[in-house]
């Protein structure tokens, strides 16, 4: 059988394996390596449930065939917690402004926020719609997520 | 109707036994030979993984062209602009040079899914997806766009109006061929452009109706000299339609020449019913709502807005 | 010196059962827990991705279960060949019907849907065969090999047509599942009563539940003869009870338990049960693990809807609006099988729900309702939120606005008139005695909206005249309890001699924030804080019998019985504190984690102290508390009586500009007033109302199950659409408190109330923009676009082309 050896940078850190060709970038993450905060919702690209950053910028993961990332950088939710256990300025802005319910949409929405607000900081409520348009999200309505990405670009996000 | 156990039952996997990165176009390009219509050529994979998992595709191997050298620029050459196959969605809408001189695309480039889809999801392979609906497929049409395709056999550039042949299906064999370069007008300070979208939700969805409109007024006389208008999926591949260009050619800036070929749009049209995306009916009406609309936002963008 | 206690003097807590409802609510002093908007238990795991949802949870050891399914929605299962695929290597089990060694059928009601389907299948979803393989890839190649001869059975997919005595039989008893009946008043006399006299019809579709996380079950076989079955699930006892049946082994055998959910909204009440059941008889028969996951197609190709309903209403009013007659016909589809549907007396199940509801919050003398609930060779009606309120109120709520067009009154008006209020007496003949924020709702929404300013403002907003603005109302109102005589909820809070506290009862976290509501409850009530309190993950072996996480009752009656429990434990706390202390109990307060004498409050100690000593002492630290609410009551031959014990109410205004031109819809703004009794955490309830306000919106402007001669459509999320960030505008809640004295605190449900009148607001709203009333659902642009051009017809897309 034949296998695909991909050698990448996994929440700074490097990174080989060797797996199957048809692995999925979201199975590698959750199957091979463990990192269970990616989920997945549709594995059809359409709820965005599975994003993660790729060299910064968003993908939906669970449609990324994972030799995609050989030489790449990949960011999970995982990634965002500092090594002190300090949270991301917009994790903390999902739990004080009350963005998480169900919690499922939670790492793909973060992670969508965080590729928003790396490129473009001060973004208007209209930018910040227009950045998590890829992740459904059946529990909130998107308010209060809105309001988060809002507050946490204005607590300055830069990590 | 008859359906098959596939319809009814769903996996995780995808069944490919083998995933190439080839670093340059003549290894790809044998890689594909070799396997004889096995392999598939992927490149953001947005369209190609979802149809294998769902078993509408089959194939044992897929030939990932997203490392091949020169592919990723988008670049003025004269008159035309130029880019390279895998450029992405994301790159156009985002391209200040798209975005000054052909606007349409890239407003049509940034309307495509969602921003994920967009980052990773090629206009070569929009195009080459062969869905009327495509977001890219009509402003390209109305830019007089051309592609360059690579085979074994050597290279061609066809016209993108040659390039569909029906729903799901363009000239360009998947299997054993790679668009390589598309190249359209690039448009001047006098061209007026609007590209439209009428979909069920306002991201993630397909459209039930794309516009891709092109003018150019002639100053003295008030009379549109240059019309390009494509229009789908109001048939089976997206098109240039062509009569109410003609229509519009020569005619004056006027309510009335806009009605008149609102009709005309109408006629050229020719969907099919579809449960899920309209009737054939409403979007009949609506190609004739979005050419009038697309004219008048295009010839109001150029500085002569019909009152 | 502090004085001893007389043992004699001191006043004991209330603990027994029949309480003094007026005890439990607001505590004598302010409230420090309970009203704020603390940050959810939940939230830290749940933003660093380290929660574990079903599917996070270790596969290894596990077999992978996967289901064989029909290929048509009405046929004869001539045979079945499963030999060679036993022997495929991988494969741990092939069963069919004979292979379920108890009941075969499941059900959260009635158990008419087969676990392995024998003879015949009913729709395109049932199950014909189960695999478990070594990993699932080989399930997937395994099913792929059974060998189902089928010979189809003409079908029918419309419940008025299920009806006819010609139309092929689905169940052996027959299509129609349940008739039910409102009788109050005098309907022939209240029509010859009225002015204006208006019939029309409404008609909703298939909805699906989309909650992001697919469903997927856990069924383990313990070394002790049970079996355990986890995964998510909003009524764990439901699942214990067939899993039960199924397996043919006792209750006490088998072990549901809970974990956190990713959304649930009601479809998670009946799923878990399907998928349980057949994970379960897998696990049972190869002896091992078995986790059995759907892909999100399967969740929803097989797994309950929201029913689709043909609403017919017919309307009586006096010249200034004042309603006197309101008849009703609902052919509601309950498709293929029961789940929630029938009746569960006196007033439970969907069905009945829906013809309660029917007529809406309006006072009206004389009220006849019809319900029929047919099955068809459809997928299956359940629960989903709202629980057969919301179709019937996309119903009422246009038939008001349609007869204030033309009674000539504006739709605020005719509400006004006719709308709820203190003492009012309902279609069912219960009078409204306490609790009824109905007015107080409009009230404030309309003053928060500016309504009257922009309902004078309406019409074209460019000069184009492609865009029309329009308002619209939704007023509606929702119950807190399930109706049925046996729905009563039990807790148990354990006191530790840190002063940190356990709390058991059967609740979901389903995101609408129970596992810190619940804490927040218990911590007021013992008088500590909510980082104090641990809600215990419901398991069946572990949590009292407290019913299912549905119906908006979570917070109402599991919250009372925590209350009752955590009084028990107080009791005895407080009673030491007051040897302590050495002042009498009756002056004592509890409170952040003090326990302190209300006159002086400097003379305190730690609540800790006082459960170590209790602790130490022998003093019972445990609190059991089951309350029941005040019995539910319908007459099945008239529909009269008390069904539910309380309402939540709710007024909702949209302001939407309609492209007359394509039919599009854009909502420019948004407000909803709740009159919920009391929030218990502010910020939750927002929440609970911005994303139930855009779960209303999905229902009236594209969401649809889209079924073509009993084939769904549209199976994965790319074409069942539901709102994304660009198609929600911002919407501002108002939360008003009536208080409930049937609720802790005062409070009443909210987890329904939300989308229930959000639909009709913009649908009102769409018509006031452009004329164009929608009756058939959803109101996409093409239907819209259509209705422009009939003025009133709403004739459907595929009516109109097909």
């Amino acid at each position: 059988m034949s296998t695909v050896k991909i050698s990448f940078k996994l929440n700074g850190r490097d990174m080989s394996v060797e797996v199957l060709p048809n692995t999925l970038l979201v199975d590698l993450l959750r199957d091979i390596l463990g990192l269970k905060g990616t989920k997945v919702g549709c594995r059809e690209g359409e709820c965005g449930v599975c994003a993660v950053l790729l060299d910064g910028e968003a993908v939906n993961s669970c449609i990324l065939p994972a030799a995609k990332v050989g030489g790449k950088s990949v960011v999970t939710i995982e990634g965002l917690v500092k090594e002190d256990g300090q949270l991301h300025p917009i994790q903390q802005a999902f739990i004080s402004e009350g963005a998480v319910q169900c919690g499922f949409c939670t790492p793909g929405m973060i992670m969508n926020a965080k590729a928003l607000l790396d490129k473009n900081p001060e973004p208007s409520d209209g930018e910040i719609r227009q950045g998590i348009s890829g992740v459904l999200c059946r529990c909130t309505g998107y308010q209060k997520i809105v309001q988060a990405i809002k507050a946490a670009s204005q607590a300055g996000n830069r990590e | 109707m008859s359906y098959a156990f596939k319809d009814f039952h769903w996996t995780r996997h995808i069944p490919i036994k083998d995933y190439f990165l080839p670093k340059t176009l003549p290894e790809a390009l044998d890689i594909l030979t070799e396997y004889q219509g096995r392999a598939l050529v992927v490149a953001g994979g947005t369209d190609v993984i979802p149809q294998l998992r769902r078993r509408e595709l089959d194939a044992e191997a897929l030939v990932d062209i997203t490392h091949l050298p020169d592919m990723k620029s988008i670049e003025e050459n004269g008159e035309r602009i130029v880019l390279g196959g895998l450029v992405t969605h994301a790159s156009i809408a985002s391209s200040p040079l798209v975005r000054k001189k052909a606007k349409l695309f890239a407003d049509g480039a940034g309307c495509l899914g969602s921003p994920q889809i967009r980052n990773v999801a090629t206009v070569a392979g929009n195009l080459v997806s062969g869905q009327p609906a495509a977001d890219t497929s009509t402003p390209l049409l109305a830019l007089d766009a051309s592609v360059t395709i690579a085979s074994k056999d050597g290279e061609r550039v066809v016209p993108l109006t040659k390039f569909f042949l029906d729903t799901g299906k363009t000239i360009l064999d998947c299997r054993r061929e790679i668009l390589t370069r598309i190249e359209f007008n690039a448009l001047k300070e006098h061209h007026g452009c609007c590209y439209l979208r009428l979909s069920q939700r306002k991201a993630l969805a397909l459209p039930i109706l794309v516009c891709g409109v092109l003018v150019k007024v002639d100053k003295k006389r008030r009379v549109i000299e240059e019309a390009a208008i494509a229009l789908g999926p109001v048939a089976p591949i997206p098109f240039r339609a062509t009569r109410v260009e003609e229509k519009l050619r020569g005619s004056p800036v006027s309510k009335e020449t806009i009605e008149a070929v609102g009709a005309i749009a109408m006629e050229e049209s020719n969907p099919r019913d579809s449960l899920l995306r309209g009737s054939s009916l409403y979007r009949k009406e609506m190609a004739k709502v979005f050419v009038k609309r697309g004219l008048q936002k295009a010839l109001a963008q150029c500085g002569f807005p019909v009152t | 010196m502090a004085e001893k206690l007389d043992k004699k003097k001191k006043v004991k807590v209330i603990t027994k059962e029949k309480v003094d409802l007026q005890r439990l609510i607001a505590a004598p002093t302010g409230l420090s827990v309970v009203g704020q908007p603390l940050d959810r238990t939940d939230a830290l795991l749940k933003v660093s991705g380290k929660l574990s949802f079903g599917a996070d949870y270790s596969e290894e050891g596990f077999l992978h279960g996967k289901i064989l399914r029909s290929l048509f929605p009405h046929a004869l299962i001539k045979s079945i060949n499963v030999e060679k695929t036993r022997q495929i290597p991988g494969v741990a089990a092939v069963l069919t019907a004979k292979d379920v060694p108890g009941r075969n059928g499941f059900g959260a009601i009635i158990p008419d849907q087969p676990v392995i389907c024998g003879d015949k299948v009913r729709f395109v979803g049932d199950a014909v065969a189960l695999v478990a393989a070594e990993s699932e890839k080989i399930a997937q190649e395994a099913l792929e090999r059974i060998v189902v001869d089928y010979e189809p059975l003409p079908a029918v997919f419309d419940p008025i047509e299920a009806l006819k005595d010609d139309a092929p039989k689905i169940h052996e008893k027959g299509n129609l599942l349940s008739y039910n009946k409102l009788r109050k008043g005098d309907i022939e006399k209240g029509f010859a009563a009225a002015d204006v006299i208006l019939e029309r019809t409404y008609k909703v579709p298939f909805l699906e539940h989309a909650y992001l996380e697919p469903d997927v079950i856990m069924a383990i076989p313990q070394s002790d003869g049970t079996i355990l079955v986890e995964g998510p699930m909003q009524a764990p006892f439901t699942v214990r009870r067939n899993v039960s049946a199924v397996l043919g082994i006792p209750i006490n055998k088998v072990r549901a338990r809970q974990i956190p959910m990713g959304g649930g909204f009601g479809g998670k009440e009946d799923s878990p049960i399907d998928v349980g059941c057949r994970a379960a008889v897998l696990a049972h028969h190869t002896g091992r693990p078995v986790r059995l996951a759907l892909e999100r197609e399967e969740v929803t190709l097989q797994t309950s809807k929201r029913h689709p309903m043909v609403m017919k209403v017919k309307i009586g009013a006096k010249k200034d609006g004042t309603l006197v007659a309101f008849e009703g016909i609902i052919y509601d589809e309950q498709g293929a099988y029961a789940s929630l549907g029938p009746v569960i007396p006196p007033a439970g199940g969907s069905h009945i729900h829906s013809m309660i509801m029917m007529p809406g919050p309006y006072e009206i003398p004389n009220v006849k309702v019809d319900a029929y609930l047919c099955y068809t060779n459809h997928p299956y009606g359940g629960a989903m939120r709202g629980f057969g309120a919301p179709q019937v109120h996309i119903a009422h709520e246009q038939a008001m606005d349609e007869l204030a067009e033309v009674l000539g009154l504006s739709p605020t008006d005719i509400r006004r008139r006719n709308a709820f209020k203190q003492g009012s007496i309902t279609a069912t003949g219960q009078v409204l005695d306490q609790s009824v924020g109905l007015l107080d709702t409009l009230d404030s929404c309309a003053k928060a909206f500016d309504w009257d300013r922009k309902y004078r403002e309406t019409g074209y907003i460019d000069r184009e005249r492609t865009k029309r603005r329009g308002v619209g109302i939704g007023m509606g109102w929702y119950r807190t309890s399930i109706g049925t005589s046996g729905d009563a909820c039990g807790a148990n809070v354990y006191v530790h001699e840190d002063g940190s506290v356990l709390v058991f009862t059967g609740i979901t976290e389903m995101g609408q924030g129970a596992f810190t509501v619940l804490p927040q409850i218990c911590a007021e009530e013992l008088g500590v804080r909510l980082e104090d309190v641990r809600l215990v993950q419901p398991d069946t072996d572990i949590v009292p019998e407290s019913g299912p996480t549905v119906g908006s009752r979570s917070t109402t009656l599991m919250g009372n019985a925590i209350v009752l429990a955590a009084r028990q434990v107080k009791e005895a706390i407080l009673e030491m504190a007051s040897e302590m202390l050495g002042v009498p109990i009756e002056r004592l307060e509890s409170k952040d984690r003090k326990i302190y004498d209300r006159g002086h409050p400097d003379q305190s100690i730690e609540f800790s102290q006082a459960a170590a000593k209790c602790m130490a002492k022998g003093k019972r630290l445990i609190g059991q508390g089951w309350w029941v609410p005040p019995p539910a009551s319908l007459d099945p031959e008239t529909g009269q009586g008390n069904p539910y014990f309380v309402y939540t109410y709710s007024t909702h205004m949209a302001e939407v500009v309609v492209d007359v031109e394509t039919g599009e819809i854009e909502i420019t703004d948004y407000v909803a007033a709740f009159d919920i009794g009391k929030a218990i955490n502010p910020r939750a309830v927002e929440g609970q109302i911005e994303g139930g306000v855009a779960m209303g919106i999905g229902y009236a402007l594209m969401e649809e199950v889209v079924l073509k001669e009993g084939y769904i459509q549209n199976m994965n999320l790319r074409n069942y659409l539901i709102p994304t960030s660009l198609d929600i505008p911002d919407i501002k809640p108002i939360i008003l408190e009536v208080e409930n004295k049937y609720g802790p605190y005062g409070a009443k449900g909210i987890g329904e109330m939300p989308n229930i009148p959000a639909t009709p607001a913009i649908l009102n709203a769409i018509a006031n923009a452009c004329g164009g009333r929608v009756r058939s659902l959803p109101a996409d642009p093409e239907t819209v676009y259509w209705a422009i051009q009939e003025k009133g017809g709403g004739l459907k897309k595929h009516e109109n082309s097909f």
